[in-house]
């Protein structure tokens, strides 16, 4: 099942800002049902929308712009069905948000009026799909799981506990691995009959080759790109005979003019290493952390001006993006060495002046901050480079990301509040579902020899 | 940067200022009786018999007078006081209104009591409607304590008679004493180092970081030491102010505006120019952040919680836990067995001349924690290399957690139990005291990220055994693990942040 990503911005009509703020937090009162212990957190989303990983509701106020209204989710399968499950369960509530912001001046004009309309009956389902902006690039930490597949195996991880250490504690002592599997397999089947089934292939082959295909295309893309002028030279006239190398050299000389173009702008470039922050915000957003084992960060920060910027910042993310999808480590969670990132997602607002960022990820805002500057701080620089005001950077991935206390200012005062958020496992880390996942397969197992058995033993 | 290792007793007291007291004053009457010293380095001459060091919070040196300027300088986390309910939160004290149980009942006792900050949230602008989010909680304690004086003497006698003359000193200029603790340590083998057993009955303060700076302000045997020690090299400023840090640029600290030409008690004190602050004087230099908690340790829940899991092992297993005793998992909870040495898969790291070997990293010779456990108290509390995925990123693992390293000068209080399993009635317990110049990036991230992270490396629904919440600790063994439940043995009695300023900063404090 493919994992979808994917945002909706709206321009809000800046005296409904406030009153959209406060729609947004009665949702979430709404939805959350803490004061309840008997019904879960957020129970009509999951219930009803069982295809949803992550969603957020957030308004970005800007210096320079009307403040943005931003609703990002990522979810399992067609978008339609998303939608339509989506406006089943919140529409009226969407769409008194909808209400406070702009009538759009495109094509969506007539959209929006229909489903403003005072007591108006229609879906607000089309307005979203037609309102939809696709990421410039995404990471997703546990690519290939469903929502429900993740949800199911950990239910397999909680009984296999339960299994060991209470049920029957004295069973599993003392014998051989391959009877220790044998047995939690006849223990767990009757609840989970699925185990009995074939793992579901995360990614298939077609979209390997997909993946491999395209990455391989934009390299080559970008080398006949940096060949064209020492071939046209040729084509002129200037040596003729020795085609391959006037690409070659073409291709270097390309790569340096670049290069010292880039380092041409960057010894230019202003940095905003103490933005001032917004004291208020900055307490709004604190006091939504740290509640749960995940937390969730939105940013947007406007994009460096002029051609070779804009030129390497689309290439850039293209390439990013396609290296994302295809590069063995990011297929299996990693975004440079760290696995604690649910999804990443980047994309440009406002004709591409603008950068958007959300993310998902395990443990606190610091700590993720802390594991970008000291584990991935080279492709951070890359990508957040093109920002207004990001530290000072080194041919687009030296330092940057590196000047830890700079980077954290300029990330913070980028964010904004995340009002409404919903994960579907809010406890679980990317290790973790990935643990779940090999225990559960491992039981799908019929038999285990000890070696596998022994090895498969370590995530229990 | 010696915690004083030679003068073995010692009293923490918690100042409390009268509501009369302004300006610093009082620590020119301080200064008779309890000067404050640089700490001498080991074998760099005498300490003497007696040592004294000071460490101010926020409220305190509000209600000193210090301009307005200075004290919006200083680090946000020791502006908001670790009271604050968003740092409760994420420190495992408090969540929402409820105290965790790894506070004593009703909250702590004591801490700096720092006032809320003026917050914009009562400002309504045109079209503003109300959200209905609550307002921030101001949690306070029963005590406020404005500065921590700890004394150090060379006998229990001394400290409580030196302690009497500060007492009577303080009185009369409205400081009282509103809180003491004895603090001891008391090495069996003075001559390895001050290794002393906690209550629980462990080596204690084995692993610390080995500062170094660029600059060439640490010095070993007086060679500059520039570089990093392979294992536990950490910059200086991560622990002074002024030098440079993990981040690579000198560590942030408080400023003071410049003052008017006929004012030269800050250049008389000694305060020298800010490096990058024009028309700001360094009130950081040299200074640090010293974070305490007051940690009350029961000592006979400890060691019956643990016969009561040995217990229980042994009866589920009759054949093969016979090595499961009370002693087996208390190792395992610590990470060390009781004289330090680390547990590794092969039983414990062979000492170095004679005491605990500390230069260890996990990933090689115990990636799977079949030695360590990978939740025990030493691994949760400095990692090291142990969370690499794989071979190839172990450097740089390990030089991402030393940038979280805290240098511990804590200290116990209280006396030793003549029967660990016997609860005598009387309070007893590690004063935890840290070095540290990002309070956040250093001191919070070690209790939260490491040892309170319920996900951590790859473990689920478990905290640190001695201080986290009460719940599973998975201890590794072939070829199936098994889990202990852990109660409850340490709970917070107080604490809060303190600045701990260099002497020119001292005397412009005195000159208030």
């Amino acid at each position: 099942m493919k994992q979808v990503t994917l945002c909706v911005p709206l321009e809000v009509k800046p005296e409904s800002c406030s009153r959209l703020t406060a729609a947004i937090e009665d949702l979430k009162r709404q939805e959350d049902k803490s004061a309840d212990p008997n019904s879960p957190n957020f129970w009509r989303l999951r219930e009803r929308i069982p295809t949803l990983h992550f969603m957020s509701i957030s308004v970005f106020p800007a210096h320079d712009y009307d403040p943005v209204f931003i609703l990002e989710a990522n979810f399992d399968g067609p978008e339609g069905a998303f939608w339509n499950d989506l406006t089943a369960v919140v529409g009226e509530e969407l769409r008194v948000m909808i209400r406070c912001c702009k009538r759009p001046s495109d094509g969506t004009g007539a959209l929006y009026d229909a489903v403003t309309a005072l007591a108006s009956k229609r879906s607000v389902a089309p307005y979203f799909e037609a309102r939809t902006q696709r990421p410039s690039v995404f990471h997703h930490g546990n690519r290939g799981l469903a929502c429900q597949q993740i949800l199911r195996d950990h239910s397999v991880f909680l009984e296999t506990v339960e299994e060991l250490d209470r049920r029957a504690p004295q069973l599993y002592r003392g014998e051989a691995p391959a009877k220790v599997h044998a047995d939690l397999r006849t223990a767990l089947l009757p609840n989970h009959r699925w185990l009995d089934d074939q793992a579901p292939e995360r990614i298939s082959p077609a979209e390997r080759i997909t993946d491999w295909a395209a990455l391989t295309l934009f390299v080559l893309l970008l080398l006949a790109v940096a060949a064209a002028p020492g071939l046209l030279l040729a084509g002129l006239g200037v040596a003729r005979d020795h085609l391959v190398a006037m690409a070659l050299a073409s291709v270097v000389a390309t790569a340096a003019a670049l290069l010292f173009w880039v380092r041409h702008l960057e010894v230019r470039d202003s940095s905003h290493d103490r933005p001032r922050q917004d004291e208020r915000m900055l307490r709004e957003m604190i006091r939504r952390e740290d509640w749960i084992t995940q937390n969730h960060m939105g940013s947007i920060v406007l994009i460096k001006p002029g051609v070779l910027r804009t030129v390497i910042v689309r290439a850039g993310h293209r390439g990013l993006h396609l290296a994302l999808r295809a590069l063995r480590a990011s297929r299996a969670g990693y975004l440079g060495s760290m696995r604690t990132v649910h999804f990443a997602h980047w994309a440009f607002l406002n004709n591409h002046s603008r950068l958007l960022f959300f993310s998902n990820f395990d443990h606190s805002w610091d700590s993720y901050l802390d594991d970008f500057i000291e584990k991935a701080h080279g492709g951070l620089t890359l990508a957040w480079g093109c920002g207004v005001g990001f530290p000072t950077t080194r041919y687009l991935v030296g330092e940057g990301a590196e000047h830890g206390r700079q980077f954290k200012a300029w990330a913070l005062a980028s964010r904004t509040v995340s009002r409404f958020w919903y994960s579907a496992y809010p406890d679980l880390t990317v290790d973790q579902i990935e643990r779940n996942h090999r225990i559960a397969n491992g039981l799908r197992n019929k038999s285990l020899d000890d070696s596998a058995a022994e090895a498969w033993m370590l995530d229990l | 940067m010696s915690g004083f290792g030679a003068l073995r007793f010692g009293r923490a007291l918690c100042l409390s200022f009268g509501p009369d007291l302004t300006g610093g004053s009082w620590l020119s009457v301080l200064e008779r009786v309890a000067p404050v010293t640089n700490a001498v380095p080991p074998g760099k001459g005498e300490t003497g018999s007696r040592a004294a060091a000071l460490a101010l919070s926020w409220s305190g040196l509000r209600q000193m007078g210090l301009e307005e300027t200075a004290l919006a300088s200083f680090s946000r986390p020791f502006r908001e006081g670790m009271l604050q309910e968003d740092r409760l939160r994420r420190l495992g004290d408090r969540r929402g209104d409820d105290w965790e149980t790894t506070v004593v009942p009703g909250g702590p006792v004591w801490s700096a009591n720092t006032p809320l900050r003026a917050s914009a949230a009562g400002l309504r602008g045109g079209f503003d409607v109300p959200d209905g989010t609550a307002a921030e909680a101001h949690v306070t304690t029963a005590l406020s304590v404005h500065a921590m004086l700890l004394l150090y003497t060379g006998s229990d006698e001394d400290a409580s008679a030196w302690c009497a003359e500060v007492e009577a000193a303080l009185r009369p200029v409205g400081v009282t004493v509103a809180r003491s603790r004895s603090l001891f340590i008391d090495p069996e083998h003075p001559e390895q180092g001050n290794i002393s057993r906690e209550h629980f009955g462990f080596a204690d303060g084995l692993s610390q970081p080995d500062p170094y700076d660029v600059g060439g302000a640490v010095t070993l045997d007086d060679v500059p030491v520039t570089q990093p020690r392979p294992v536990q090299g950490v910059p200086l400023g991560d622990f002074l102010i002024g030098y440079r840090n993990g981040h690579g640029e000198p560590s942030p600290g408080p400023v003071l505006p410049v003052p008017p030409p006929d004012d030269d008690g800050p250049a008389q004190a000694g305060l020298v120019r800010h490096p990058t602050a024009e028309g700001f004087l360094d009130l950081g230099l040299n200074g640090s952040y010293i974070v305490v908690r007051e940690l009350k340790q029961d000592v006979a829940a400890f060691w019956q919680s643990m016969d009561a899991n040995a217990d229980r092992i042994r009866r589920h297993d009759p054949k093969h836990a016979s090595h499961v005793t009370a002693d087996w998992i208390a190792e395992r909870v610590i990470g060390r067995n009781k004289d330090g040495h680390l547990l590794c898969p092969k039983g414990t790291l062979p000492p170095v001349n004679g005491a605990p070997n500390n230069d260890y990293l996990f990933w090689k010779d115990d990636r799977y924690a079949h030695g360590c456990p990978a939740g025990s108290h030493v691994r949760r509390a400095n990692p090291r290399d142990a969370l690499a995925p794989d071979d190839a990123s172990r450097p740089s693992l390990l030089e991402a957690a030393n940038r979280h390293r805290i240098l511990r000068r804590g200290r116990k209080y209280g006396t030793s139990i003549a029967d660990p399993r016997q609860d005598d009635g009387q309070e007893r317990g590690l004063l935890f005291m840290c070095l540290n110049t990002d309070i956040a990036r250093q001191f919070e991230f070690v209790q939260q990220t490491w040892l309170l992270n319920s996900s951590f490396a790859m473990l689920y629904g478990e905290e640190d055994p001695l201080l986290g919440a009460p719940g599973p600790m998975t201890i590794r063994e072939k070829p199936l693990r098994r889990i202990v439940q852990v109660e409850t043995y340490v709970q917070l009695v107080g604490g809060d942040y303190f600045f701990l300023p260099s002497l020119p900063a001292l005397r412009y404090f005195a000159l208030l």
